[in-house]
């Protein structure tokens, strides 16, 4: 499929890329790696007339480890390097695991943080070429007023499949988000809205600019069940970040994603942790109870009921994972 | 659109071009270059056989990037991958272990473990499978392309081997 025609512009700084932005507004798209925007753009879902290339940007590019052993990532870095740096794996192994679950290989050579966290919201019937889907009236997505995954629905319920979020939510992670109002932090359990038209709480002429992940103490591990190996979505993913021993637990953390058109935080289960501490009792109960957390769950991609089961057998393979982890030196 | 002149190096052989922004690296590749054995399948980086290799030996998507943002840069395709003409160890791995059926998705395989072992020239079974996931082949199961990767991966250090004792040898 070849791509449509569009304006190519690469700016030098931050500032001017908020600058275009602001000027050509919704006829612009970012550019970071590209492997998801020119996808969008060869099945005529999104027709930028200006594609503004972020992929160079030096300030994006940023990556420090603090003295405190927080992180500043900045939204350029790609996910092949991240994957690999040896301060994510061995400080932030949780983090590590999910971006090196993104894609393939090929893709994380060319994709983003920052694209990541910014993935579209995704659902079977518009990710699809033009001509598949000019058989079927227009749906939310798609500028139409119907959803074909719920058929009552009266908005999208796309799904948010970024791999990375789940795991950064429970590190506690925030944006940095600039934009020709300003610069921004936002915590990123509060980046997210539960509308697959509006998925980010991104105005028009912002971008994100760095990820910050606090140094923590937490045991943590990451989950994705995905038809295979790679190059899928996740039929569901998992993240937990559990700070404590197995019998005194001080903060726990569950985030699920690519059930829903958020990322979605699994708070009742997190405080039977708090509560009882991680036991095979309290992971079942914890597991039972992620039913109530979820919510509306989006049936795609498979058959009605089948998510929730899942996300019930994640909480539980998360927190054995988890279970079975020493915890930090220092705790008893 | 406008277009603007471009200068990509392809197997050493640097060009001056003249693309539209729209034009992916494998349309270039192939229609302006004439290299054909880069391949156009899925065209949105599921299938992995539009893979060439970057000048830092990466495995790069072809067809999910823009030429005009590799103005300056070199690429090497499969058609570079031959030695004095002369198949390269892993190239002879898949002629000699039948790792090749059709051979449609050969070239993406090839260049895919070329920057695997780029990277990484003592691979194991695990990190082969990792690079190989986003390099589709729908007619040899995989299991022979795994067997030639792994085969030039011992080819590969055995020819090590065998440089250091010529080396040794010299002194």
């Amino acid at each position: 499929m070849h791509l449509p025609a569009f304006e190519f512009v690469k700016p030098d700084s931050v500032g001017q890329t908020i600058a275009l932005l602001a000027e050509h507004g919704e006829r612009a798209a970012l550019l970071g790696g590209g492997t998801d925007l020119l996808i969008a753009m060869r099945q005529r879902l999104v027709r930028p007339d200006v594609v503004i290339g972020t992929g160079a940007l030096p300030e994006l590019k940023r990556f420090e480890v603090g003295a405190d052993g927080g992180l500043v990532i900045g939204a350029g870095c790609r996910l092949t390097w991240l994957a690999e740096h040896p301060v994510l794996r061995s400080r932030f192994p949780s983090l590590a695991a999910a971006i090196r679950s993104v894609g393939s290989r090929h893709v994380r050579n060319a994709a983003t943080l920052g694209g990541n966290l910014n993935l579209p919201t995704r659902c079977w019937y518009t990710n699809q070429s033009e001509t598949w889907r000019l058989a079927r009236p227009p749906c939310f997505k798609t500028n139409g007023d119907v959803c074909f995954v719920i058929r009552s629905a009266r908005q999208c319920f796309a799904l948010n499949s970024v791999d990375s979020a789940p795991a950064l939510m429970t590190l506690n992670a925030c944006v940095t988000i600039q934009g020709s109002g300003g610069t921004r932090v936002v915590p990123l359990t509060d980046f997210y809205r539960d509308d697959g038209l509006s998925p980010t709480v991104l105005t028009p002429a912002e971008l994100v600019t760095e990820v910050h992940v606090p140094v923590h103490r937490a045991r943590a591990a990451f989950i994705k069940v995905a038809q295979r190996a790679g190059l899928d979505y996740g039929l569901g993913t998992i993240a937990a970040a559990i700070t404590g021993s197995n019998r005194c637990i001080s903060s726990a953390r569950l985030v699920v994603g690519s059930v829903a058109s958020r990322p979605v935080v699994l708070q009742q289960s997190a405080r039977i942790l708090e509560e009882g501490g991680l036991s095979a009792e309290t992971i079942e109960a914890a597991a039972e109870a992620a039913r109530a957390d979820l919510g509306e769950i989006t049936n795609l991609y498979s058959a009605p009921g089948y998510k929730r089961r899942l996300v019930r057998a994640l909480v539980r393979r998360v927190l054995n994972a988890v279970r079975q982890q020493q915890p930090p030196t220092g705790d008893t | 659109m406008k277009k603007r002149f471009i200068r990509l190096t392809v197997n050493g052989d640097m060009r001056e071009l003249a693309v539209t922004p729209n034009q992916s690296l494998v349309e270039v590749i192939r229609d302006q270059f004439g290299l054909t054995g880069t391949k156009r399948g899925c065209t949105s980086g599921s299938c992995g056989v539009c893979t060439v290799n970057s000048d830092t030996g990466e495995a790069v998507l072809s067809c999910l990037t823009l030429a005009v943002e590799w103005d300056g840069r070199s690429i090497t395709t499969i058609e570079g991958v031959e030695q004095q003409g002369h198949l390269d160890p892993l190239q002879q791995a898949f002629w000699e272990l039948g790792a090749v059926q059709c051979g449609f998705c050969t070239p993406g395989l090839i260049m895919s473990a070329r920057a695997l072992l780029h990277g990484n020239p003592r691979a194991d079974a695990e990190a082969i499978n990792e690079a190989l996931a986003g390099a589709i082949c729908r007619c040899t199961g995989h299991i022979k392309v795994k067997e030639a990767v792994a085969s030039a991966v011992a080819r590969l250090s055995q020819l090590a081997v065998m440089q250091v004792d010529t080396d040794a040898s010299k002194d």
